[in-house]
């Protein structure tokens, strides 16, 4: 079979000791800049590249694709642990991570991330080597009304994230979408909300935003609870997930792993967009959605096996037709420029022993991080036995290192200790980040598609009901919105409100 | 207490030593430390890949590591416009200086002056643009696309990187020119623009030379670049200065620093960047993203900046998009 001669090429590439150093490597430094707040693997990537200039293109590729899933991983971790979130992707995580470890369960938030980025990584190359010449042309269909109607879905779920009040929820998200209007508009290129800012000129960063709003604001939340909050060091029960905890979560991993692959195609989408939809879609269809927000491991499972199913997925695109679907992915893209290698239609032709051998290369060091993983959750649950008063300032530290660190600007410090403040603020009268959060990455999607499908269509909305996909999705929002006025569907909701109010 | 005394005479002794070391150094020699350049595009477009080799290769001749900083925003203008703001004109920090930081001080209200705020050191390189369609696309020439959207306006959508970029100001150029009328979808990049075309979501897509890899598989068809001369890749495809339009368009960019910088190492800096520039590795990479070697020295690189500087003013004003 035509296939197993491909992996035949591909595992005598990644197999070769060099090629095994660099992709250890790769997922090592990977591992690290995951855990790290704010230090994101375009950071460490563009770091490492020039010392990829001497070594052969595999060994280059290997290596810093290598960095690129192994952050997948690691990003999870501390927003389990402190509910700050390592990477982007990883916010969705901390809604129930961070409640998970709070009930001394950090241990099996933590494994049922590592075995989930295991599983839905695994799959995502399954997929990357089966699939990826027709995968790409279909991802080529989506044009802006097909990513209009995609992000409408979206916007639609975006009100299952939260478990609060409606009203609050809807109130957050209007404050994300006016947050992403900052900047130069993406259609004529005028300043907007700008105040005469060049620092603005680009929109306000999500780093600051995501790190000030969970990362700062709970740090300064558990300052003045310190005295108080001994739960935290209470009994760590299992460092690994139970019998019970992978019967509740083996569908869950499954959805996240098909629906981040699908969403990692598309240009644009990415790790971020997966993880929250999984997380909306598993609090959708769950029996007990009043568990979602108060440390159901169903919302570890799911957004962590699609943040990393997504960045498997992200290599279709990269790899079959030469686009980068991301910064990480444009970084790659470089990298193989250097090395006189042109990703696209000619790549699998011209060089198998490059395409194969990264892919397969991708099994191993997934290997490799699951078997680095595991004994790292007995280390990370340690941390939590750490002195608040040490631990805190050094998360600060962390947090003010990394948003430096993305662009280089001491604004953007500012931004995010702003933030740290609207966030404590928020927790404190009780209105959730998440919304906002999502909103402000959705929100200018939405506006840019709509406008250049308007432009398209001269003015003409038929458009988005015209076309399939983009009518598929519209569709689907619609059942979504309706939804709370069919009997049986509706009730749930009621339910999940009455319950929360209960709690409250 | 003995102990105490003695450690801090020799912390003061070390202390006039470093001094005089310090001094030393600033008059003899520069650099002595690393050089940072600050690349104003994110990691991993085609400007940031050139730099990365470009600062490998210069490392060998300014004894020092060229350190690239990553200061995207403004199309091209936060990063430069910081350095004018913040950094000392001591020769080690410099950055990229692209045609966008002259184009947007008459767009829209910014926070430098592009003829006052910097000290120009050499001119480096340029890019291709050109025009492209896919290759099941009615029109064979750029001839006949102009045509067909003359006797057609507003049936021609074509995709650029991005609103006000240099490949949108160039066809709009067209469009005055010629008296035709299509329509502008501004993408995100050519990340964005290619994958558009592909898919037949727009009719033609003008672009850098990220169309490459799909032109060379059949899978586009480049129909006129912008350059002075045909490319070297597709000596086949006219430029847009051969079919009569009278335009160039090649967006030189070169090396600046802070305003104010000594001339002793504004020589240096330049003679070192321009070995580097020379260097086959960095040749081999201008190649490979089909960049321009577009070397000037000092003097010239100034002279080039003011005409830039006046050419984007006219454009501006002409496209009506100057600020109000």
């Amino acid at each position: 079979m035509e296939l197993l001669n491909y992996l035949h090429t591909g595992f005598s590439v990644a197999l070769q000791p060099i090629n095994l150093f660099y992709c250890f490597v790769g997922v090592f430094i990977g591992t690290l800049v995951g855990v790290l707040p704010g230090i994101g693997p375009v950071g460490a990537m563009s770091l490492l590249l020039p010392i990829t200039f001497k070594s052969t293109p595999e060994s280059a590729i290997i290596m810093l694709a290598g960095i690129y899933y192994g952050t997948m991983y690691g990003g999870s971790t501390t927003s389990i642990l402190v509910n700050i979130p390592g990477e982007a992707a990883s916010v969705v995580t901390c809604l129930d991570g961070y409640q998970m470890a709070r009930q001394g369960r950090a241990g099996p938030a933590l494994g049922i991330a590592a075995f989930g980025s295991f599983i839905a990584g695994t799959f995502a190359i399954v997929g990357l080597m089966l699939m990826a010449p027709p995968l790409s042309k279909f991802a080529l269909r989506f044009g802006p009304p097909e990513y209009f109607s995609l992000m409408f879905l979206g916007m639609t779920i975006l009100i299952y994230l939260a478990h609060g009040s409606m009203l609050k929820a809807l109130l957050m998200a209007t404050i994300g979408i006016v947050l992403g209007l900052v900047g130069l508009d993406s259609i004529n290129a005028r300043p907007r909300l700008t105040f005469g800012r060049m620092e603005l000129m680009d929109g306000i960063g999500l780093a600051p935003i995501v790190m000030g709003l969970f990362g700062v604001s709970e740090v300064l939340l558990n300052i003045e609870k310190e005295i108080q909050i001994k739960t935290f060091d209470t009994k760590i029960k299992g460092l690994l997930p139970t019998a019970k905890d992978w019967q509740e979560s083996k569908w869950a991993l499954v959805r996240g792993s098909l629906l981040g692959f699908f969403l990692g195609i598309l240009p644009g989408g990415g790790g971020v967009i997966a993880s929250f939809i999984t997380y909306a879609v598993e609090k959708k269809v769950s029996k007990h959605p009043e568990r979602f927000g108060k440390g159901a491991i169903e919302g570890v499972a799911a957004p962590e096996a699609a943040n990393n199913a997504a960045a498997g997925g992200a290599f279709i695109p990269l790899m079959t037709l030469g686009i980068p679907t991301n910064a990480v992915i444009a970084l790659l893209l470089g990298a193989f420029m250097i090395h006189s290698v042109q990703p696209g239609p000619l790549l699998m032709k011209q060089n198998p022993g490059l395409f194969w051998g990264v892919v397969t290369s991708m099994y191993i060091g997934n290997i490799m991080l699951l078997v680095l993983n595991l004994p790292l959750i007995g280390i990370w649950v340690q941390v939590l036995k750490v002195p608040y008063k040490i631990l805190f300032p050094l998360i600060l530290l962390l947090c003010l290192i990394g948003v430096y660190s993305i662009s280089n600007t001491v604004f953007d410090i500012y931004i995010m200790v702003v933030f740290g403040v609207v966030g404590y603020l928020m927790k404190k009268f009780e209105y959730e980040g998440a919304p906002l959060v999502l909103a402000y990455i959705l929100g200018p999607l939405f506006e840019n598609n709509l406008r250049k499908s308007l432009i398209m269509s001269q003015g003409s909305s038929s458009i988005f009901f015209l076309r399939p996909i983009s009518a598929i999705f519209l569709i689907l929002a619609f059942v979504i919105l309706i939804s709370p006025l069919i009997p049986g569907i509706g009730k749930k909701r009621d339910v999940v409100a009455a319950l929360t109010e209960e709690n409250d | 207490m003995k102990i105490k005394k003695w450690g801090s005479g020799v912390f003061v002794g070390f202390f006039f030593f470093s001094l005089f070391f310090a001094f030393q150094a600033m008059a003899a020699d520069f650099p002595t430390k690393p050089v940072t350049l600050i690349c104003p595009w994110p990691p991993g477009g085609a400007v940031d890949t050139f730099f990365r080799v470009y600062a490998e290769s210069t490392k060998k001749y300014l004894g020092q590591p060229v350190i690239i900083e990553n200061k995207p925003g403004g199309a091209g203008t936060v990063g430069p416009a910081a350095m004018a703001a913040t950094a000392k004109p001591d020769g080690y920090t410099v950055a990229q200086i692209s045609v966008t930081l002259f184009r947007y001080q008459h767009m829209m209200k910014v926070d430098y002056d592009s003829l006052k705020d910097f000290t120009y050191i050499l001119g480096l390189s340029g890019y291709t643009f050109g025009v492209v369609v896919k290759s099941d696309a009615p029109w064979k020439t750029f001839d006949e696309l102009i045509a067909y959207a003359k006797d057609n306006p507003g049936k021609i959508t074509y995709g650029s990187p991005g609103a006000g970029t240099t490949q949108n100001i160039t066809m709009e150029r067209i469009s005055k020119d010629r008296g035709i009328k299509w329509i502008h979808v501004p993408m995100k990049g050519t990340g964005e623009n290619m994958p558009a075309l592909l898919g037949g979501h727009i009719n033609v897509a003008a672009d850098s030379t990220g169309f490459a890899p799909y032109v060379d598989s059949g899978q586009m068809r480049l129909l006129v670049t912008f350059g002075e001369k045909r490319t070297k890749k597709w000596p086949q495809v006219p430029t847009l200065k051969e079919l009569g339009y009278g335009i160039v368009v090649e967006s030189p960019f070169g090396l600046a620093g802070p305003k104010g910088m000594d001339l002793k190492v504004v020589k240096i800096l330049h003679d070192v960047f321009k070995k580097g520039l020379e260097d086959p590795e960095t040749l081999k990479i201008l190649e490979k993203l089909d960049m321009l070697y577009a070397y000037k020295n000092t003097e010239d690189y100034v002279k080039q900046v003011k005409e830039l500087f006046e050419e984007e003013r006219i454009l501006v004003e002409k496209l009506g998009l100057k600020k109000n």
